[in-house]
C-alpha cells in the first residue's frame, strides 16, 4: 500500500495540480496568517524578557519606582534588609540619538567596579577610564556598527531638553548573554549618568540577589516594608507579566484576525478536497473492489492528505516568518509608543511556534479534508464505481444548515445579552458565532436566491442559478469569500468609526496653536523634562496670550501603571480639551474652581469601576494620594489607565518635578505656522520638537494609521485567499462540469457565451459575497465596537459610516475577482465539445 | 444536405503512432432521408457524427453542409451553424438534472436567445408530440430511460434542423423501448422534414431507415 501512496500522490500531483495548488495555498496561507502573528507577539514579549535577561542578569528581585525615579538614599535600606545577599543600583533612562526623534537608545547607569558577575561585566575597564572620561559609555558592535563608531568616537544624545555628548569608550557584546536584548544600551557608570541626566540622587532600579536559603516572597514583603510607598519590588516573573498584561489586548486582537485568515483558508482545502476525491471516487471504488479495507482506504487518504499538509506547511511557515519581518517596525513602533515596551530588533523561532504550525497545518487540511473523507468512506464500493449521480448531499442539508446557524447565532446572543456580557471574550464568541451563521446560510441561500431564478436565456441568470448544481463546490468558496467580506467591512467600520472619533477627538484636544515637545518625549515621557531656563524663555514669548504646561507622571493603581497629566486647568475653556462622557456635578465644580480632584479616561474607569464622585486612591513617588474623581473623559490615547489634574495640585499631591511639554495660545493674527519657525530658529541645537496644531494632529493620525497597519495586511490576505478561491473553485468548475460545457458546445453554444457564463459564475459568486459579507460585516463592526472594544479598551466609538471606503473595496474586490475568473472561463470556454463522455451530467 | 468527400480523420498518440477513425469517407445524405450506420465499438461511428456535426473537423477531405464546406470553417461559425442546422441526440441523453423537463427542451433556445414566449409554445407543442406535455415542469431525474430520450429528442428538434445527428439513441434503453424511440424519431424527423443519421449495433434497428451504411475499422461501406 505505500507504493501505491507513493504512486497516487505522485499522480495527484501531475494530474490534479490546480486542485493540489489549491489545497496546499489553503494550507500555507492559513498557517502563515497564525504563525506571523504568533511569531510577532511572542517576540514582543521575548524582546522585554531578553531585555530583562540583559539588564538583570540572575537578580531575584528588582526594586523599581514608580515615579519611575526614587531616592538613592534606599539603596542602603535595600542592602541592609534580611535575606538580601547582593544588590546593584540602575540608572535608566530614553535617550534619542540627537536630531533623530525616531531613533532611541537607553542608558544603564551601572556601577561598573561593582565586584559583582553582573550582565555588563565586559564594559568594565581596567582602568578607571569610565570615571575619568566625561561621557566613557559602552556600546554594542551591532550600534557601533551602524552609526560607524569605534572607541574614541563621541555622539550627543538627549533627554528631555538636555543634550549630553557620549563617548564610546568600549564595545561589548551583550547579546551573547540574551540574543534577544535590545543592541541599543548604552552602559556608563552610573555617577556619570545621573550628572550628565540631572538625576543625582535618582535611582530607576535596584536589583537584588536573594541570599541562599532565603524565600523570595518573604525577601520581598521585608523590602516593601523597608522602602515604604513609590516603588514596588517585583520578581522577574511579576515583570514579565506586568508587561504581558499591557499587551495582552493588543495580542489577543492580533491573533483573531489571524484565525479569520486561517478560516478563509481552511474553506479552500475544504473546497479543493471535496473536488478531488469525488473526481477520484472510480479509483477508490477500484481499490475495495480489489480487496482494500475501508481502513487501509482512510490510512492512504489521510497520508496523502497530510503529505499535502506538509507541504503547505513547508511554504507557510517561511511566508509567516517573512510576513512577520515585514510588520516588524510597525508592530515594534505601536507596541514602544504606545505600551513603552521595548522595541523589537530581533525575530526568534521557537521549537514551540514550529510546533504549533505544524499543528495547524495539518489539524487545518486534515479538519478540512474530514467531511469529504467521511463521504467518500461511507460508500460502499459498488457506490464508488457507479456511473450515477453522486447526490447533493449538502443541497439536502442546505436548510437544516441554515436553521443550525440561526439557532447559534440567537442562542449566543441570548447568553450574550443574560449574562455573557460580563466575561470579557464573550464579543469573541458573539463574533464566531456571527461567522458559523453567515457560513451555514450560504448553501440555503444560493438555493433560495439563485436557484429560484427564472430561466430566460443563456445569460447571466442562467450563470447564477447553475451554480446551485455543485453546491458543495461552490458553496465553500462562496462561503470563504463571505467571511473574508465580513471581516473586511466590519474592520474598516472600526477602522473607520475609531478614525471619525479621534478626528473629533483630537481636534477638541488640541486646541493650542503650537506644541513644544522633546525628542525623547516618546518613549522618555515623565524624564523627558523642560529645563526650567527654557521654559522661563518660552512663557514669556510676546506672541503667546496663554501657555499651557504639562507634566507627565506615573502612578499605579492597584499595581497597574497609571499616567497622570498635570495641565493648567485654569486656562480658559481648558476643560473643553476633555470631552466628557460622565461627571459628578459638585465634583466638577470644586475641579474647575479651587482645581482640586482628577478627571479620568474612559478606559481607566471601566478598568477600575471608579465613579464620578467617587474617591480614586494612586500609589505616587512619594506614598498614596487620595483624589476625588470629577469626571470621566474621552481618551483614546491609550489602553490603559489615564488621568488629568491640575498642574499645581499634582505638585502638591505628587511633589514637584519638571515640566514635559508646552502649549502656547498665540494671540489674535499671529500665524503658527511662522511662529513655529521662530521658535525653531531660536532654539536651533537644542533637542526640541516643536510643531503647529495641525503638523501635531497629522502626527496623531500618523501613528494611528502605524498602529492598524498589521490588521490591513490580514485584511488583504484573506481577501487574497476569498479572491484566488474565487478563481480556482471557477476552475475546478470547469473540469468537473466539462460534460456540461461540452454539451452547450454541442447545443450551439459558443466559446464567448461559454466564456461569459463561466464569468458570469464567478460573478454571481461574488455577488453573494459582497451581500451576505457586507450586511454580516455591519453587525461585526457593532460587535467590535460595542462589545470586543468596550471589554478590552474601554472605549466608546460612535458608529460611523465608511461608504466611499466599503465602496472603493467593494470595486477592487469585483475587479479582481473578474480578473480572477478570466483564467478559468478561458479554459472553460476552451472545452472541446467532444468532451461528453459517459459520465453523467 | 450532407456530404462527406474523401474525408479522413488521423488522431496521433503522443509515441507519433497513428490511428485512423475514418479513412477516405465519402457520402451523400440529402434532405428527408434516413439513414442508419451499424459497426463495432471502434468503428469510427461516433467521430463520423462528430465531423458530421462540425464539433470536430477531418485530417483531409471536406464535410460539406448545404453545400457549404463546414471543415474550412471556423469555430464560431461551425458552431452557429450547429445551433441553426442541426440536432443531436445522445445515447445518455444527456440532459441536465436541475433544469426541468421543458427547460431541457428549451435549452438550445436560451442558448439561441430566442423569444421565451415562443420558445416555451414549441417546446411544449414538442412535448406534447412525444406525450410528456404533463410532465413538463417534473424534473428529468423523476423520468424513465424512455422518456429521457424523448425529451432529449424534443430538444434536438427544438431548433427546426435540417438534420438530425443520433449516437445510439436507444443504446441505454431495453429492446421495447428501444424500439419505440426509434420509431418516434424516424416519425418525428418525417413530420418535421428532417434528415436523420442513426449510429446503432443493432441490424434490427438500422433496418427500419432508408438505408443502411456499415463501418469497418473506419472505412464506410454503403
Amino acid at each position: 500500500m505505500l507504493r501505491y501512496f507513493l504512486l497516487s500522490l505522485g499522480a495527484q500531483f501531475r494530474r490534479e495540480r490546480a486542485l493540489t495548488a489549491l489545497t496546499v495555498l489553503g494550507v500555507a496561507l492559513g498557517v502563515a496568517s497564525v504563525s506571523s502573528i504568533q511569531i510577532i507577539n511572542l517576540n514582543a514579549i521575548g524582546a522585554f524578557k531578553a531585555g530583562l535577561d540583559a539588564i538583570s542578569g540572575d537578580a531575584d528581585l528588582s526594586v523599581v519606582g514608580v515615579g519611575p525615579a526614587f531616592d538613592e538614599r534606599l539603596y542602603p535600606r535595600v542592602l541592609q534588609t534580611a535575606g538580601v545577599h547582593a544588590a546593584w543600583p540602575l540608572f535608566r533612562l530614553p535617550v534619542t540619538m540627537a536630531g533623530r526623534a525616531d531613533y532611541f537608545m537607553e542608558v544603564l547607569g551601572v556601577d561598573l567596579f561593582s565586584p559583582q558577575d553582573l550582565p555588563w561585566k565586559g564594559a568594565r575597564a581596567e582602568s578607571v577610564a569610565p570615571l575619568s572620561t566625561p561621557g566613557w559609555t559602552a556600546v554594542s558592535p551591532q550600534l557601533a556598527q551602524a552609526w560607524g563608531w569605534s572607541r574614541g568616537s563621541k555622539f550627543d544624545v538627549t533627554s528631555g531638553s538636555r543634550r549630553a555628548t557620549l563617548t564610546v569608550g568600549g564595545i561589548v557584546d551583550f547579546s551573547r548573554r540574551s540574543p534577544q536584548a535590545s543592541r541599543k544600551i548604552l552602559v556608563m557608570d552610573i555617577a556619570q549618568a545621573q550628572e550628565l541626566f540631572d538625576g543625582a540622587g535618582r535611582l530607576h532600579e535596584i536589583d537584588v540577589q536573594v541570599a541562599k536559603g532565603a524565600d523570595v516572597p518573604q525577601v520581598a514583603a521585608a523590602l516593601r516594608r523597608a522602602l515604604g510607598p513609590g516603588v514596588s519590588v517585583l520578581t522577574p516573573g511579576q515583570r514579565q507579566e506586568a508587561a504581558e498584561g499591557l499587551l495582552s489586548a493588543f495580542q489577543l486582537n492580533l491573533t483573531a484576525l489571524s484565525m479569520i485568515s486561517l478560516f478563509v483558508g481552511l474553506f479552500l482545502v475544504f473546497a479543493s478536497a471535496q473536488a478531488s476525491l469525488l473526481r477520484r471516487r472510480g479509483e477508490f471504488g477500484v481499490l475495495r473492489s480489489l480487496g482494500a479495507t475501508g481502513s487501509q482506504l482512510l490510512a492512504l487518504l489521510l497520508a496523502q492528505t497530510a503529505a499535502l499538509g506538509g507541504l503547505g506547511i513547508a511554504i507557510g511557515l517561511p511566508l509567516g516568518y517573512l510576513g512577520a519581518r515585514l510588520n516588524m517596525d510597525t508592530v515594534s513602533a505601536t507596541v514602544s509608543n504606545l505600551y513603552l515596551l521595548n522595541e523589537i530588533e530581533t525575530l526568534r523561532l521557537t521549537p514551540g511556534l514550529f510546533l504549533s504550525a505544524v499543528g495547524i497545518g495539518l489539524a487545518g487540511v486534515l479538519l478540512g479534508a474530514a467531511l469529504p473523507l467521511w463521504e467518500i468512506l461511507r460508500l460502499q464500493p459498488l457506490e464508488l464505481l457507479s456511473i450515477t449521480t453522486l447526490h447533493e448531499k449538502l443541497a439536502a442539508w442546505a436548510r437544516p444548515f441554515a436553521r443550525a446557524g440561526i439557532a447559534v447565532l440567537t442562542l449566543t446572543l441570548a447568553w450574550y445579552f443574560a449574562a455573557g456580557r460580563a466575561w470579557a471574550p464573550s464579543g469573541f464568541v458573539l463574533a464566531v458565532a456571527l461567522i458559523l451563521f453567515l457560513i451555514s446560510a450560504v448553501p440555503w441561500l444560493v438555493r433560495a436566491v439563485y436557484g429560484r431564478l427564472p430561466l430566460r436565456a443563456f445569460d447571466w441568470r442562467y450563470s447564477f442559478k447553475n451554480l446551485e448544481l455543485r453546491l458543495q463546490t461552490s458553496a465553500p468558496a462562496i462561503a470563504a469569500m463571505v467571511v473574508a467580506v465580513c471581516m473586511l467591512t466590519g474592520i474598516t467600520f472600526m477602522i473607520q468609526s475609531f478614525r471619525k472619533t479621534i478626528e473629533v477627538w483630537a481636534r477638541k484636544s488640541i486646541q493650542a496653536d503650537v506644541y513644544i515637545s522633546t525628542e525623547s518625549w516618546l518613549q522618555g515621557r515623565a524624564q523627558a523634562g523642560l529645563d526650567d531656563a527654557l521654559v522661563r524663555d518660552l512663557e514669556t514669548r510676546p506672541e503667546a496670550r496663554a501657555v499651557d504646561e504639562q507634566r507627565y507622571l506615573f502612578a499605579q493603581y492597584q499595581g497597574h501603571r497609571v499616567a497622570v497629566s498635570g495641565v493648567r486647568i485654569g486656562l480658559p475653556g481648558a476643560e473643553a480639551r476633555f470631552p466628557l462622557v460622565a461627571s459628578d456635578a459638585k465634583a466638577l465644580d470644586v475641579f474647575a474652581r479651587e482645581r482640586r480632584g482628577v478627571m479620568i479616561g474612559e478606559p481607566f474607569a471601566r478598568r477600575s469601576g471608579v465613579k464620578p464622585g467617587g474617591t480614586l486612591t494612586l500609589d505616587g513617588p512619594e506614598g498614596p494620594v487620595a483624589l476625588t474623581v470629577a469626571g470621566v473623559y474621552r481618551d483614546y490615547a491609550t489602553d490603559w489607565g489615564t488621568g488629568v489634574m491640575d498642574i499645581d495640585a499634582m505638585a502638591r499631591a505628587f511633589g514637584p518635578g519638571p515640566l514635559n511639554n508646552l502649549a502656547l495660545y498665540l494671540k489674535p493674527g499671529v500665524d503658527a505656522e511662522a511662529e513655529v519657525d521662530r521658535l525653531k530658529e531660536r532654539y536651533a541645537g537644542k533637542p526640541l520638537v516643536i510643531r503647529s496644531n495641525a503638523l501635531l494632529l497629522q502626527e496623531v493620525f500618523r501613528i494611528f494609521d502605524q498602529t492598524f497597519a498589521v490588521t490591513r495586511l490580514l485584511q488583504a490576505m484573506s481577501l487574497t485567499v476569498a479572491a484566488f478561491g474565487i478563481s480556482l473553485t471557477l476552475l475546478i468548475l470547469a473540469r468537473e462540469r466539462a460534460a456540461e460545457t461540452a454539451l452547450y458546445r454541442s447545443l450551439g453554444a459558443t466559446r464567448r457565451q461559454i466564456f461569459f457564463f463561466f464569468l458570469g459564475k464567478g460573478f454571481g459568486m461574488l455577488l453573494m459575497g459582497l451581500a451576505l459579507g457586507v450586511g454580516g460585516g455591519v453587525a461585526l463592526a457593532l460587535i467590535l465596537i460595542d462589545a470586543i472594544n468596550p471589554a478590552y479598551f474601554g472605549w466608546t466609538i460612535p458608529m460611523s459610516w465608511p461608504w466611499r471606503e466599503l465602496a472603493g473595496q467593494a470595486l477592487t474586490l469585483t475587479l479582481a475577482a473578474l480578473a480572477g475568473g478570466a483564467y478559468p472561463a478561458l479554459v472553460a470556454s476552451r472545452t472541446p465539445a467532444q468532451e461528453l463522455s459517459r459520465d453523467e451530467l | 444536405m450532407l456530404s462527406f468527400r474523401g474525408v479522413s480523420k488521423i488522431y496521433r498518440s503522443s509515441e507519433g503512432a497513428e490511428r485512423w477513425a475514418l479513412k477516405d469517407v465519402s457520402f451523400d445524405v440529402e434532405s428527408g432521408r434516413r439513414v442508419s450506420i451499424i459497426g463495432r465499438s471502434g468503428s469510427g461511428k461516433s467521430t463520423l457524427l462528430h465531423l458530421a456535426a462540425g464539433l470536430d473537423v477531418p485530417s483531409r477531405g471536406e464535410v460539406l453542409l448545404d453545400g457549404r464546406n463546414i471543415s474550412s470553417l471556423g469555430d464560431e461559425e461551425r458552431t452557429l451553424l450547429r445551433r441553426r442546422r442541426l440536432g443531436l441526440v445522445f445515447q445518455f441523453f444527456h440532459l441536465l438534472p436541475h433544469l426541468s423537463v421543458i427547460d431541457n427542451v428549451a435549452l438550445p433556445g436560451f442558448i439561441a436567445h430566442d423569444a421565451p414566449a415562443e420558445l416555451a409554445a414549441r417546446a411544449l407543442r414538442l412535448l406534447a408530440r412525444v406525450g410528456l406535455e404533463d410532465r413538463a415542469r417534473d424534473p428529468v431525474q423523476k423520468l424513465s430511460g424512455g422518456e429521457m430520450q424523448r425529451v432529449a429528442i424534443c430538444r434536438a428538434l427544438l431548433a427546426k434542423p435540417a438534420l438530425l445527428l443520433a449516437d445510439e439513441p436507444t443504446g441505454n434503453l431495453d429492446d421495447a423501448n428501444g424500439l419505440l424511440i426509434l420509431d418516434l424519431l424516424l416519425e418525428v424527423t418525417r413530420e418535421e422534414g428532417a434528415a436523420l443519421i442513426f449510429v446503432t449495433h443493432s441490424r434490427e434497428l438500422a433496418a427500419r431507415a432508408d438505408a443502411v451504411w456499415e463501418l469497418h475499422s473506419g472505412i464506410l461501406a454503403r
